[in-house]
């Protein structure tokens, strides 16, 4: 009998919690500064347009600057907390598998056996093809709770990734 | 009994033009159900409408089912569908003609259905799923019922025979009917439901209606009848309190009979079938459906039960399947299963599983602090919203509340567990009713680690097991745990190089 059930030593198994994770691009950052600027914008664009817009008809006033500063410390508290959480986007692409790890507040660390993914997409905004980054989206048959999608990866490294993982699925079969 | 042939393009059986038109005529209501209300009370209120006349309405009406009728008519004449050796063909279309070539290994399922107006006329409907988006799915109206099992053997036959199995086929034709329920087990399963969210749902419903129908009687009424709301002597409170406890009886009883109505028309005649390989599971009683169950194809099984079902034996078995749409999803639901029916289900869809297998662990008590929170912001909103509605008397609700809370709590972390076996996880879960969760480890699609800010310094994290049909929660543990898991599980799957369908 050539049947064989060897013991698993938890220990011994590779851990992803030795990975080192590979920060994403640098410049993903201005993408994310760029887009809360803008919605920072529009944000106070809002009160002021509130203000105006209520304050003819309603002849209610409306304390602008206790607003506005409300709105300010959520910007500024969004603000870091989005340039604190940039630090936490990270990944590593392993033998078999892919590891993302994103989120300040709810950190989470998502791992995709490559066996397991479907197809790869890379996909790039306006604004990402500005600075040269793109978005890479691995998707699996699984919910929606196990695609990856992994932002600001430099064009040229995506494009490798890409080209690894569909070997690796292409190879399998 | 003559064999269809199905080598040459075919039509549906003819009586597949009445059921064309009723859904056409469905559809159409449907769609200007509102218009046409709108229109016809105008109509009634002022007998004429921009020089409309109610005749002129009616025959409007009448040409339009006309149309509609020819159209269905059309359609049936233009629905034809045949079968060569590897693939399903089926041309569509009045105007543009559409041509659908299926081959028949890429079909994921065949259903046989039947509502109620096709179980009057006596047909069956056929419908073919395929992978992939849900426009991809093709649905034949009427057939008879032998045809219909015909041709889903044929098209299941040649998709099976490429993974070279031709006993299975053989064999399927024995029927070994494992599990048929009874009214009385049905009317059980329905009695003893959780019925806390219809209860919840009927009760604002009555509620909202009740006090609007106060307000109305109260704008209709005399100022004397706000005094006397106003001045609530104690024969008012008690009136009050009787037409309350009342409502929430009635509330009570239209649930239950909810219930049980909907247990029965979705259920009945539940039978289960077991094929050689597959099982069968057929219910309905203004639908019927006939559903297979493929277990290489299961995903997820969820095990529901509570206290009450579990003292008469009721146990419900859900099954997750990949590649199977949403609205098709809630009917792979077996009910009222004794535990040993339940068991020996297992032991046939999961190869190998045992349930002793692996070591029970339980989630770290931080889950209890967690629903304490919850509890504890639930009652801060009902506090406040019945201390602004009625007022600093109504605060006894606490009373009510805090024993309820605290009954949470205990139950919650009671019934949470997980087990990981070599090849299978289980999680419970549950507060009312008690859920198991149970999935292959192969079938896994990706794992994730999730830990909150506050967590980290307590070092306790969740894990998020995905697979292709469902995500299941361990919920707080310690991150070290987690971590193992995590490296075990991922381990697993990589090493195995099994196939997750």
């Amino acid at each position: 009998m050539n049947f064989q059930n060897l013991q698993i030593e938890t220990e011994n198994l590779p851990k992803v919690d030795d990975l080192i994770l590979k920060p994403i691009s640098k410049s993903y950052l201005k993408i994310i500064t760029l887009n809360k600027l803008a919605l920072y914008a529009g944000l106070i664009a809002f009160v002021f347009g509130l203000k105006y817009l209520i304050e003819e008809k309603e002849s209610i006033e409306i304390n602008i600057w206790y607003m506005l500063s409300v709105v300010f410390v959520f910007c500024i508290v969004n603000f870091i907390i989005s340039i604190l959480a940039f630090k936490k986007r990270a990944y590593a692409i392993r033998e078999h598998d892919v590891v993302y790890s994103k989120g300040l507040i709810v950190h989470s660390v998502t791992t995709v056996p490559i066996s397991r993914i479907q197809h790869v997409e890379e996909s790039r905004s306006w604004l990402a093809r500005a600075f040269g980054l793109s978005t890479l989206k691995i998707f699996t048959a699984g919910e929606a709770g196990s695609d990856l999608s992994i932002k600001g990866l430099p064009h040229l490294e995506a494009k490798q990734i890409k080209e690894i993982i569909s070997e690796k699925i292409n190879g399998n079969d | 009994m003559e064999t269809t042939d199905f080598s040459q393009p075919i039509r549906q059986s003819s009586k597949g033009i009445i059921v064309i038109f009723a859904f056409k005529v469905f559809q159409f209501f449907k769609k200007f159900f509102v218009l046409l209300l709108a229109f016809g009370v105008s109509l009634m209120r002022r007998k004429s409408f921009a020089g409309i006349t109610p005749t002129m309405m009616l025959l409007a009406l009448i040409s339009v089912l006309i149309v509609i009728l020819i159209i269905a008519i059309l359609k049936y004449l233009n629905f034809k569908f045949h079968l060569s050796k590897d693939d399903f063909h089926l041309a569509t279309g009045i105007i543009n003609k559409d041509t659908t070539i299926i081959p028949k290994s890429k079909i994921q399922n065949v259903y046989i259905k039947q509502n109620f107006l096709q179980q009057i006329i006596n047909v069956v409907s056929l419908k073919i799923e395929t992978a992939g988006d849900k426009k991809s799915e093709i649905e034949i109206s009427a057939l008879d019922k032998a045809t219909a099992l015909l041709l889903k053997k044929q098209l299941f036959n040649k998709a099976i025979n490429q993974n070279v199995n031709t006993e299975e086929i053989e064999v399927q034709d024995e029927r070994d009917v494992f599990f048929k329920i009874t009214p009385k087990r049905l009317l059980l399963e329905g009695l003893s439901q959780n019925h806390f969210k219809s209860f919840l749902l009927i009760f604002t419903f009555v509620f909202g209606l009740y006090t609007e129908f106060k307000d109305y009687v109260r704008e209709l009424g005399l100022r004397k009848h706000i005094e006397d709301i106003v001045n609530l002597d104690d024969d008012t409170i008690l009136n009050l309190l009787i037409t309350n406890a009342l409502i929430i009886l009635a509330v009570v009883l239209f649930s239950l009979l909810y219930s049980v109505i909907k247990t029965f028309i979705i259920n009945f005649n539940l039978e289960v079938v077991e094929h050689q390989k597959t099982v069968e599971i057929n219910k309905g009683l203004f639908n019927k459906v006939s559903l297979s169950l493929t277990p290489s194809r299961i995903q997820n099984l969820v095990i529901t039960t509570n206290r009450i079902k579990q003292y008469f034996g009721l146990h419900s078995l859900s099954v997750k399947q990949a590649m199977v749409n949403a609205k098709q999803q809630k009917n792979f639901n077996i009910v009222a299963l004794e535990k040993v029916q339940l068991n020996y289900l297992l032991k046939k869809l999961l190869v190998n599983y045992n349930e002793e297998e692996g070591e029970v662990a339980k989630p770290r008590p931080y889950f209890m602090r967690i629903s304490v929170l919850e509890m504890l912001f639930f009652g801060v909103i009902i506090n406040a919203f019945t201390l602004f509605l009625f007022g600093i008397e109504m605060l006894w609700v606490n009373a009510v509340f805090v024993p309820f809370a605290a009954l949470y709590v205990y139950f919650a972390y009671k019934k949470a567990y997980y087990r990981i076996s070599d090849d299978f996880i289980t999680v419970g879960s549950g507060v009312i009713d008690t859920t198991t969760n149970i999935l292959e480890i192969h079938k896994i699609q990706g794992v994730k680690l999730k830990q909150t800010i506050f967590q980290k310094r307590r070092a306790i994290a969740s894990l998020v097991i995905s697979t292709a049909s469902k995500s299941v929660t361990i919920p707080y543990l310690s991150k070290h745990e987690a971590l193992s898991i995590y490296n075990f599980l991922l381990y697993k799957v990589e090493s195995q190089d099994r196939d997750w369908m």
